[in-house]
């Protein structure tokens, strides 16, 4: 196996305190949590030096434990009825033109926190109607009544992450298939407005192989998933799933440029890709947003 | 002047890093958004820049050692 403990030098990033700290504060004094943070994102010091985070609602506690994954698995909190306020507070505070929501997963909800999404998702557009919305959620355990409520909403880009190939899928997610979470991606595609724009995303590094990656890139362009991410895996701490390859920049362009041919409208293709990361950038590349 | 620097919270889960190394040497001259040092941290390695301008004096902590947020990396002659 590749050296995997030596970290190479692309995973670094420009650490700036005083702008850190600036959004710290201001983050703070809002009760809100960031995945940024919660997940201890490599991204953390260039989006909040920059001014952007990812809100993460109903958190900070999962119902799951993917192996993969530095959000932590928990006891749960009540639904905070004022966080789709607050969230939509964050997005004018902070002058946001994209704004990404994601949430844990809330197995333990009758509607697994569907409604929570579109109250956060009706709030910030109340608040500010020229911000385009992207929601990163979970697996609804394929309930496509819940899809349905998210979908109605009108997000601009619904986000649903496969994370890995299929056959690494049982060893890295918890509770979450392979199929589930194409079916979710199949049932907003089909049913959405046009309008909405359905990203998935995926991390380099588990052990997938060539041919698995170029399998997912067909079985996500047959159901006609518009935008895929690629990143590198980075393993939290020595309880998580191992890191098997710190994969080479050579095969993330050739991944990129596969999955442009096989006809997706948008993919970022890079070892610090993370699903939100850049996200604006992303919808305005191919929306004019 | 002297302006002392510290060890920032560069990661939202530890506070513990290993210094990786130095891109500034005492005698240096240093400008705000300067990168003095690198630090490995859990998930990444950090460039850390500098918030003065001014001459470097002193380093404080050599390459691999174990840091603690908070502690004191270098001070800084400040004009």
């Amino acid at each position: 196996m590749a050296d995997t403990k030596t970290k190479p030098q692309w995973l670094k990033v420009t650490y700036d305190q005083t702008k850190v700290d600036r959004m710290n504060h201001l983050l703070d004094g809002l009760q809100l949590n960031t995945v940024c943070a919660e997940a201890n994102c490599p991204n953390l010091g260039d989006c909040f030096g920059s001014g952007t985070a990812s809100f993460m609602i109903m958190g900070p506690n999962c119902t799951r434990a993917c192996r993969f994954c530095d959000v932590p698995h928990g006891k749960t909190a009540p639904v905070d009825l004022l966080e789709p306020l607050r969230v939509a507070q964050a997005t004018q505070k902070l002058g946001l033109k994209h704004v990404v929501v994601t949430s844990v997963d809330r197995d333990d909800l009758p509607d697994l926190g569907a409604t929570q999404f579109v109250n956060v998702i009706k709030e910030i557009r109340r608040l500010n109607p020229n911000t385009s919305i992207e929601v990163l959620t979970p697996d609804f355990q394929g309930r496509t009544e819940l899809l349905d409520q998210v979908i109605a909403a009108k997000p601009d880009v619904f986000n649903h992450n496969m994370e890995t190939v299929r056959s690494l899928t049982p060893k890295v997610r918890s509770r979450a298939t392979y199929d589930t979470s194409l079916s979710v991606l199949q049932y907003v595609k089909a049913h959405a407005p046009k309008t909405t724009f359905v990203k998935t995303g995926i991390m380099l590094g588990l052990g997938e192989t060539d041919s698995e990656v170029y399998q997912l890139m067909d079985d996500l362009r047959a159901i006609d998933v518009d935008f895929l991410t690629i990143g590198q895996y980075v393993q939290p701490s020595k309880k998580h799933y191992q890191l098997r390859e710190w994969v080479p920049m050579a095969r993330y362009q050739a991944y990129y440029r596969a999955a442009m041919a096989k006809g997706f409208k948008f993919v970022a293709s890079s070892p610090l890709v993370r699903s939100s990361y850049k996200a604006k950038e992303e919808l305005e590349a191919v929306d004019g947003k | 002047m002297l302006k002392e620097v510290h060890m920032p919270k560069l990661s939202p889960k530890s506070d513990e890093y290993f210094f990786g190394s130095w891109l500034k040497e005492p005698g240096d001259t240093v400008k705000t958004g300067d990168i003095l040092f690198e630090v490995e941290t859990d998930k990444v390695i950090s460039e850390v820049q500098s918030q003065e301008d001014g001459v470097l004096k002193e380093q404080k902590v050599a390459e691999g050692d174990a840091t603690k947020v908070g502690d004191l990396v270098a001070t800084i002659e400040v004009n």
